[in-house]
């Protein structure tokens, strides 16, 4: 025993090894997922789908190179040098712009996502209660929509309100719009191909196999997407039955358009933002199919973001129920 | 992320994988003994429970498997002279098991060779006309503690005689840099069996299970045994989390341990392989515990299956191994998930440890790179008994005690796997052993 002349070691506590799954491994997965809607909109929105994505990225990365010099020149470290989760951010942002916004909203959408809401929040909140593209998305369109204008804003087309989604006549009517634009019936253009709406879902497949992926891949909060899904789809089986017509377009028109489809997949699985209980993600997704089932019916296509900044703001308070019971407690 | 089937990536809840591939080939390579060193440093306390008074003196000379330490409560268990020399001193020295200074005998080896003491043995033939609780005296007196890392008195476990109706024995092997109990399986069968044999009559069990993982026909000649003992195999998935006693109770017997009681509470006594073994050298050899099997990691050598005195310095190892201790960066003792690192090469080995890894200055720690949290949520949906890691480190970060007690923070088992998915890199460990410690103050 030679006390005192040891070499000292590091003592930590344990784990000592581990899985090699690290944040930027996760994000660079849901990136690469994220690529499958992106070129599924290309050939149906052509390159101007391009044109919004590269602009959010390159803004999104703009700020955060921005920041982490700032932050460097203050306090002499970034705090997060990676650009994997600011790729991701740029591609949600990018994605979740309807094809018709100025590239200007974009840009705007993208800076107030990664300055405000993902940074700031961060800073001051110690953690994002609200999901930032949403959160940036309803507030700089919202404020666009006062500002300029319910056209300007993109929040809310004004042509919306003359649709009546209550009766099978006017839902056909709706229907009608897609049948005309390709040479794809209704039903299959929602599915697969459409030339309008959200840029991410131009192709509703498209983002049902990028999701499916991102759940076994990056195991993104599933529970969420599928009461989600199932709410949605329930009320659209449900309103069909109801008003009459075609069961089919109802749930391919309420189920893929791209504020569902898309947002459910990767917006609403935003992790910090969102539950963490098993319960909690059921009752989310739910609540969260409820309101965007409303919002559509009443004409507010796209404002499942609405809905989801709104069950972001009580995501704590979900929190606290549906929590599994632990082992010894007759879980397991 | 990928979901690997073989006997190196144990399966984990929520489709993750445990990776124990660093003791890949292992349980080809025989233990290999290691020669006493010059000085043992036997800590008084090596069991769960109060400390031992030490029966010597500086100055006093001891005889390898002499008692030089016991206590009077139920749950002491007393240790004995790995080597023959003299006290040295007796004082304190870091116990990698406690994580602090613990009182401990130091004891000079002689030079001469002299026999070592036996304890009165027992014959195997005449187990069934031994009384259980002159047996279970005998392993008590053997210095037998639970070896499998957590060092409870086994005489105490092997007592529950009326309310126990299973003995599993837990050679599930599940910690990902443990593999000497596969070469005991290997080297010892008549032992091994003859240890589960000597359990079984002291807790007169209806059945005794044997859990591994091996799959059938790996180890003929220890199944051929344990078949003729009257002992059932069961081939457990590969999985690092059910090495846990409560959670391979509920595996094989689909019984859930209430929160607060053990498995005797609900009928069984999980011990490990090891401690089964220990048992037999005990009661038929007349051997106390003075030495064990461990397996030692590292990057220069790899995999290696060590016979070690109890008391063994590890830079003794470390230099039997070829390896420099100055050119070790951690020394992590126990299982790589759920042991601690030494603070430097002298710390002696105690009876529960059961692995060394030692890594060098490349080998850093990956929570070294630690970022904030995300809440993705793979800590709960890894956790094996369902409780809410990220949930726990919040309200323990803002010593929110009655929340604490709501997420159920005292029900942590502490295997590690939040920590070992997380990828953030966060260090929940921590956090839930603090939050843990503080329910529990009340």
């Amino acid at each position: 025993m030679t006390e005192g002349s040891d070499p000292r070691y590091i003592s930590e506590l344990p784990p000592h090894v581990h899985s090699g799954i690290t944040k930027d491994n996760v994000m660079l997965r849901t990136f690469l997922l994220m690529c499958i809607p992106a070129l599924a909109a290309l050939p149906a929105m052509g390159l101007s789908a391009l044109a919004h994505i590269a602009i959010a990225i390159g803004t999104v990365l703009f700020c955060h190179y921005s920041l982490a010099y700032t932050e460097l020149l203050s306090k002499g470290t970034a705090s997060y040098k990676s650009p994997c989760s600011p790729l991701v951010a740029g591609m949600i942002v990018g994605l979740s712009m309807p094809i018709a916004a100025p590239y200007y909203a974009t840009v705007g959408v993208a800076a107030l996502t990664m300055v405000v809401f993902k940074w700031l929040q961060g800073r001051l909140c110690g953690r994002k209660y609200l999901n930032p593209a949403a959160a940036s998305k309803v507030l700089l369109l919202a404020a666009l929509s006062i500002a300029a204008g319910l056209g300007t804003g993109m929040m809310f087309y004004p042509a919306h309100l003359r649709l009546d989604l209550w009766t099978a006549v006017g839902f056909d009517q709706v229907v009608a719009f897609y049948d005309g634009r390709s040479a794809l019936s209704g039903a299959l253009s929602l599915v697969l191909l459409k030339d309008h709406g959200w840029i991410g879902g131009a192709s509703g497949l498209a983002v049902l196999v990028a999701g499916i992926g991102a759940v076994l891949w990056v195991r993104l909060k599933w529970r969420i997407v599928l009461s989600l899904l199932l709410t949605v789809g329930v009320l659209a089986a449900v309103m069909a039955l109801v008003t009459g017509g075609s069961m089919v377009d109802r749930l391919a028109f309420h189920l893929f358009t791209g504020s569902v489809i898309f947002m459910g997949f990767f917006m609403a699985t935003e992790p910090q933002s969102t539950p963490l209980a098993e319960g909690g993600q059921y009752l989310f997704g739910t609540a969260l199919g409820v309101g965007t089932f409303l919002l559509q019916q009443l004409n507010v296509l796209g404002g499942s973001i609405i809905v989801l900044v709104a069950l972001n703001l009580v995501t704590p308070l979900i929190d606290t129920i549906g929590r599994r019971r632990p082992y010894g407690h007759g879980g397991v | 992320m990928r979901l690997r089937r073989d006997k190196y990536h144990f399966q984990e809840r929520g489709g993750f994988t445990v990776d124990a591939t660093v003791k890949r080939g292992a349980e080809h390579l025989p233990f290999q003994r290691v020669p006493d060193p010059e000085l043992c440093v036997v800590f008084l306390r090596q069991h769960i429970g109060p400390p031992n008074e030490p029966l010597v003196g500086p100055g006093d000379r001891v005889t390898e498997g002499q008692k030089i330490g016991d206590g009077e409560g139920h749950m002491c268990v007393p240790v004995h002279a790995p080597v023959t020399g003299r006290v040295s001193k007796i004082d304190t020295a870091y116990h990698p098991g406690l994580g602090a200074e613990s009182e401990a005998v130091f004891i000079e080896r002689a030079s001469e060779e002299t026999p070592p003491l036996r304890l009165s043995s027992f014959d195997p033939d005449w187990l069934e006309d031994a009384e259980p609780d002159a047996l279970v005296d005998a392993v008590r007196e053997a210095g037998v503690v639970g070896l499998g890392g957590a060092g409870f008195p086994a005489h105490v476990k092997l007592s529950f005689r009326d309310k126990v109706e299973y003995l599993v024995i837990n050679a599930k092997e599940s910690d990902p840099n443990v593999a000497c109990d596969v070469r005991l399986k290997q080297e010892r069968p008549a032992e091994l069996v003859a240890g589960i044999r000597a359990m079984s009559r002291m807790l007169e069990v209806k059945g005794t299970i044997f859990a591994t993982r091996a799959q059938r026909g790996e180890f003929p000649e220890l199944e051929e045994r344990l078949h003729k003992a009257g002992v059932e195999i069961a081939h457990i998935r590969p999985s690092y989390s059910v090495g846990s006693d409560k959670l391979l109770v509920k595996e094989l017997l689909n019984v859930e341990v209430p929160c607060g009681a053990y498995p005797p509470d609900v009928g069984a006594v999980v011990h490990n392989v090891f401690t089964a073994y220990a048992v037999a050298r005990g009661l038929f050899d007349g051997e106390p515990l003075t030495s064990r099997g461990i397996t030692f990691i590292s990057r220069y050598t790899g995999p290696r299956n060590l016979w070690v005195k109890v008391g063994t310095p590890m830079r003794h190892v470390l230099e039997h191994m070829g390896i420099p201790p100055d050119t070790v960066h951690r020394l992590a003792v126990a299982s790589m998930l759920m042991g601690g690192a030494v603070p430097h090469a002298d710390v002696p080995l105690v009876k529960a440890t059961a692995a060394i890894s030692a890594f060098d200055p490349q080998e850093r720690s990956p929570y070294e790179r630690e970022r904030a949290c995300i809440r993705c949520g793979y800590c709960n949906m890894v956790c094996p008994v369902s409780i809410y890691p990220v949930l726990i480190m919040e309200a323990e970060k803002h010593g929110q005690r009655g929340k604490l007690r709501r997420l159920h923070a005292e029900d942590c088992i502490d295997c590690g796997l939040c920590s070992y998915v997380c990828p953030s890199l966060i260090k929940l460990t921590g956090y839930l052993r603090r939050a843990m410690a503080e329910v529990k103050q009340g």
